[in-house]
């Protein structure tokens, strides 16, 4: 017995010391919570929510938004000043000459080339590649290169070596510099032609993918593949001790799912608009611990607080019992695909094939029941698909409302009638009204929809419907391949204009799930797109919503999304700063967040305001933010 | 003793074929895109076919043999030989890159999380061991007693209560209520408490009731009367003598316990925010990561032969005994 007292005894010693040797980090300025690791730290690569709030403070871009406005419009970053030619096609950026990155080398336009043409690689694998293709050339580089890439793998063995990857390498840049309208007139001096005239095109200058990256660590990490002649990339750049960005902050610690902890960068050309030196970002992914952690005190801010019982604590706020609840409306939109194919995959023909159909199906959905009863939220009904109000100049249409009696007479128009009195409507050959398969995934409030959808169908339509619930995988798969009757979806939009939702409807676009397709709605699209007039273009953007909200409802919309959070407010009810209270938050749908603009109030602090909308746009002259000198030529550009 | 170990160390290689075998024939089935994320954006259909190409996802073979080439550092040792031609890999032992957290290799992932996972898992043996023996060394003294039976219903409540609800309650009551401790972190003894002590408790109910049964059965052997009859203490007859042998079924239930409270505290980790390995077990076949998947089912299997070998080590060092037979 003693002899495993012993052995215990001994394990407890090195239990305790290894405990000991792994302490918990020293507080930082602002420290918040997120649900979910970073997928990445790399810039091209990113398409998540909560790897940009990162990247909008590790890197600089070209321009940054000024989140406290209305309209969200552009304002400069690194970019000084920039010109945009008469027709809209070529755009050049003046960068600020004493930029640099983290480890002391300067910024140079070239690291912009580089960086853009990381994204322009298939090899990359950039979510947001074919936000590129607006840049004369990107596009047939981007085929190019795959073209190229399928040649070399289809050589004989031997001949695929080391040196012939190399030698490709070499003959993709020169391609790049031959087909892309990217120039470095000097080093500070960067000039971007169009392929087409592009409304948001500045928009996506502030847009993390288009942020640039540090070439010789980037490039530290990449070897050619012999066998495929492709670029491998690693990514043990984006770890703290090899780490180079020339954002505000550089990443001083990354332990996975625990904490990413974020130092002032002493190379920033501009420390004085950093509110907090250092910011700590605690990763917790169960929702419930993540609250408890939130309210005793573990951070200042809880970035993504959806859980069921959010309703509740807007609630107590309401009524006073808590002041640190807060929900916003988003960019996004949560509906349910119709498949628009003429046929299911499995060869019955479709009837949402006719669009008659579809409006008969919107028609008989009492969204506000579903959104208040059923989701049981404070979120936005949405009968349209671009969130209403949220883009400066686009008018929205009214879009499709609730009302049975005309969802009957559409479906009856559609030749759907109840002929042989089963309550199930038939087509003129007698075949029954198929039972509507609605195709979802199990966690989120999507099951609920799907069956109070199912029986006001059932209730106006007579139509039966049952609830699949899938695996995400599985969804995702039977989703690109057409293979459901109707599924969950939601979009976000990426960029400040109403085509990053539209484009959802595009025929054989990478995104239309639906398998929509109508030549007159693409045609809208592309007159769009070759209409240099903003007025006139926001017009015709505004008819393809209507178009595809009020006739052809390929997607039936039901909520803006509200994004929670948890923060104290910066000032009590008469004004006075509220100590752990946190400032500068962007309350815009698009819900963008500039984590160096943050700051938590100290406890004497004088009361100041938060930064609002002129504040961002004209700091500089009060020495507050910096950034913007009045008369810039960008109020003349589109 | 020796050829036990070397014997028990040759078969290691052919039992982690075999389970990368099953392991990977049953990831390779999951339905899905491994290189796609669930909700970010489609990337167009070229750049999955680049990345479907470069971690071989085209061809099952090919995939199959690549891993092999990797995992077990033959690539390493080729590349490493061919001198100045030669691209040998990061690590020796590579098992690849996470598709769901792109800048990170499973390498590292299994390096942040497995030790982790291993102070949580023995603190959680540790505490098992001192509550379970104890309460079966009281339980077997007075059976039946009002001390056993309070101990038979601790037992009960720890194996019947799922470790969410306990976890909850324990985080409810000691960071929120009473604020000691902090909720959600992980990095000093302090913080491992609570959730080694939510681990332990099927545990400690298991070697409760197994304690309690081995010593009512030694407490009525012949020896123990003899050695009462020769006059030793009390004390020195439960723990020197009944104990020792009663110990023997606790011991052999610790190999198997130990691997699993270092691996299968899934629940565990996610109340209380613990950064080990646990979360890979459901995360990694969700997301379909597939050398994820490989990589810690060939983790877990080794741990699992090297624990067990290591209990019968000490089985035949506690009962000198078992090596004759």
């Amino acid at each position: 017995m003693a002899k495993i007292a012993a052995v215990l005894g001994l394990l407890a010693v090195l239990l305790v010391g290894a405990a000991l040797t792994d302490g918990p980090q020293a507080p930082a300025d602002l420290t918040f919570i997120e649900n979910v690791d970073p997928n990445t730290l790399d810039p091209q690569r990113m398409s998540y929510t909560q790897d940009f709030r990162l990247c909008y403070g590790l890197f600089e871009g070209l321009l940054r938004w000024n989140i406290f406005s209305e309209d969200f419009h552009v304002v400069p970053s690194l970019a000084r000043r920039w010109t945009v030619s008469d027709d809209g096609l070529v755009y050049t950026f003046h960068l600020e000459p004493s930029a640099k990155w983290s480890n002391g080398d300067p910024l140079v336009a070239d690291d912009f080339i580089y960086s853009w043409r990381r994204a322009m690689m298939p090899e990359t694998a950039a979510d947001y590649s074919a936000l590129f293709f607006c840049i004369s050339g990107a596009q047939e580089f981007f085929q190019a290169r795959v073209a190229q890439l399928e040649e070399y793998a289809s050589r004989p063995a031997e001949e695929r070596t080391e040196a012939a990857a190399i030698m490709l390498r070499a003959e993709c840049e020169r391609l790049f510099n031959e087909t892309v309208g990217l120039r470095a007139v000097d080093d500070h001096t960067l000039e971007v032609i169009l392929a087409r005239p592009t409304a948001y095109f500045l928009d996506l200058c502030a847009f993390g993918p288009f942020f640039p990256v540090h070439r010789p660590s980037v490039e530290a990490w990449v070897t050619v593949n012999p066998e495929t002649g492709a670029l491998a990339q690693a990514h043990g750049w984006t770890k703290p001790e090899h780490w180079v960005s020339n954002g505000p902050y550089v990443i001083t610690s990354w332990k996975f799912k625990r904490e990413l902890r974020m130092e002032l960068n002493p190379y920033y050309w501009q420390p004085e608009i950093v509110r907090s030196r250092s910011i700590r970002v605690v990763y917790i992914e169960d929702m419930n611990t993540s609250i408890l952690a939130y309210e005793t005190g573990v951070a200042d801010w809880h970035s993504d607080a959806e859980v069921e019982y959010v309703g509740d604590m807007l609630r107590q706020k309401r009524e006073g019992l808590r002041d640190n609840a807060w929900n916003f409306s988003t960019f996004g939109t949560y509906f349910w695909s119709f498949n628009c194919r003429p046929r299911f995959s499995d060869g019955r023909p479709n009837p949402f094939h006719d669009a008659g159909v579809r409006r008969a199906f919107a028609r008989a959905v009492d969204k506000e029941d579903i959104v208040r009863k059923v989701r049981r939220s404070e979120e936005r009904v949405a009968d349209v698909l671009v969130p209403r109000g949220s883009i400066g100049g686009f008018e929205s249409p009214r879009g499709l409302t609730y009302d049975p009696d005309e969802a009957r007479r559409e479906l009856a128009a559609a030749g759907w009638v109840d002929r042989d009195g089963d309550g199930v409507p038939e087509n003129e050959r007698g075949e029954a009204f198929p039972t509507v398969e609605l195709l979802c995934t199990a966690v989120g409030p999507h099951k609920n929809v799907a069956q109070a959808m199912g029986v006001m169908w059932e209730r106006e339509l007579g139509i039966k419907t049952k609830v699949a619930i899938n695996e995400t995988k599985v969804y995702r798969h039977r989703l690109h391949s057409k293979d459901y009757m109707m599924a969950r979806g939601g979009w976000y939009g990426d960029y400040l204009d109403p085509t990053t939702f539209l484009y959802l409807h595009y025929t054989d676009d990478g995104q239309n799930d639906r398998g929509y397709s109508n030549p007159e709605f693409d045609a809208l699209l592309d007159a769009a797109a070759l209409e240099l007039d903003p007025a006139k273009r926001m017009t015709i953007l505004s008819e393809a919503e209507r178009f595809t909200m009020e006739e052809e409802i390929p997607v039936l919309c039901l909520w803006n999304y509200d994004q929670y959070y948890m923060y104290k407010p910066p000032s009590k009810p008469y004004g006075s700063p509220n100590p752990g209270g946190l400032r500068n938050l962007s309350k815009h749908p698009r819900l963008v967040q500039y984590l160096w603009l943050l700051e938590v109030v100290q406890p004497g602090d004088p009361a100041r305001p938060s930064i609002d909308a002129d504040a961002f746009d004209f700091a500089e002259d009060e020495g507050g933010i910096g950034g913007v000198s009045t008369g810039q030529s960008w109020s003349g550009s589109q | 003793m020796i050829g036990l170990i070397l014997r028990r160390l040759a078969q290691l290689p052919l039992i982690l074929l075999v389970i990368y075998t099953i392991t990977f024939v049953l990831s390779w089935l999951l339905p899905g895109s491994a290189v796609m994320s669930d909700e970010g954006r489609a990337p167009p259909k070229e750049v999955l076919a680049a990345m479907n190409a470069q971690y071989n996802l085209d061809s099952p073979v090919e995939f199959y043999v690549g891993y092999l080439d990797n995992v077990t550092g033959v690539r390493y040792v080729r590349e490493t030989l061919k001198g100045d031609r030669g691209n040998p890999p990061e690590y020796i032992f590579d098992f690849g890159p996470s598709f769901r957290y792109e800048d990170w290799t499973v390498n590292e992932l299994i390096a942040s999380s497995l030790p982790v996972s291993i102070v949580l898992g023995f603190g959680a043996i540790l505490i098992a061991l001192v509550i379970g023996l104890g309460a079966g060394v009281i339980g077997a003294l007075r059976p039946n007693s009002v001390a056993d039976l309070l101990t038979l219903v601790v037992a009960m409540v720890g194996i019947s209560l799922p470790s969410f609800v306990i976890g909850t309650v324990l985080l409810m009551v000691f960071p929120v209520w009473l604020g000691v401790g902090q909720v959600g972190s992980w990095g000093n003894a302090a913080n491992a408490l609570l959730p080694a002590f939510t681990l332990s408790l099927p545990f400690a109910a298991y070697i409760a009731r197994l304690t309690r049964l081995g010593m009512i059965e030694t407490l009525g052997a012949d020896y123990i009367r003899t050695a009462r009859a020769k006059g030793l203490p009390e004390r020195i007859v439960i723990y020197k003598h009944a104990l020792k042998n009663a110990f023997l079924p606790v011991l052999s239930y610790l190999g198997p316990a130990t691997a699993y409270a270092m691996t299968g505290s899934f629940v565990v980790e996610r109340v209380f925010n613990v950064p080990g390995i646990g979360q890979h077990f459901v995360g990694a076949v969700k997301n379909k990561d597939l050398f994820l998947i490989m990589g810690i089912a060939l983790i877990y299997s080794g741990m699992m032969v090297v624990f067990n070998l290591i209990v019968d080590l000490m089985y035949r060092w506690v009962d000198p005994r078992i090596e004759q037979a």
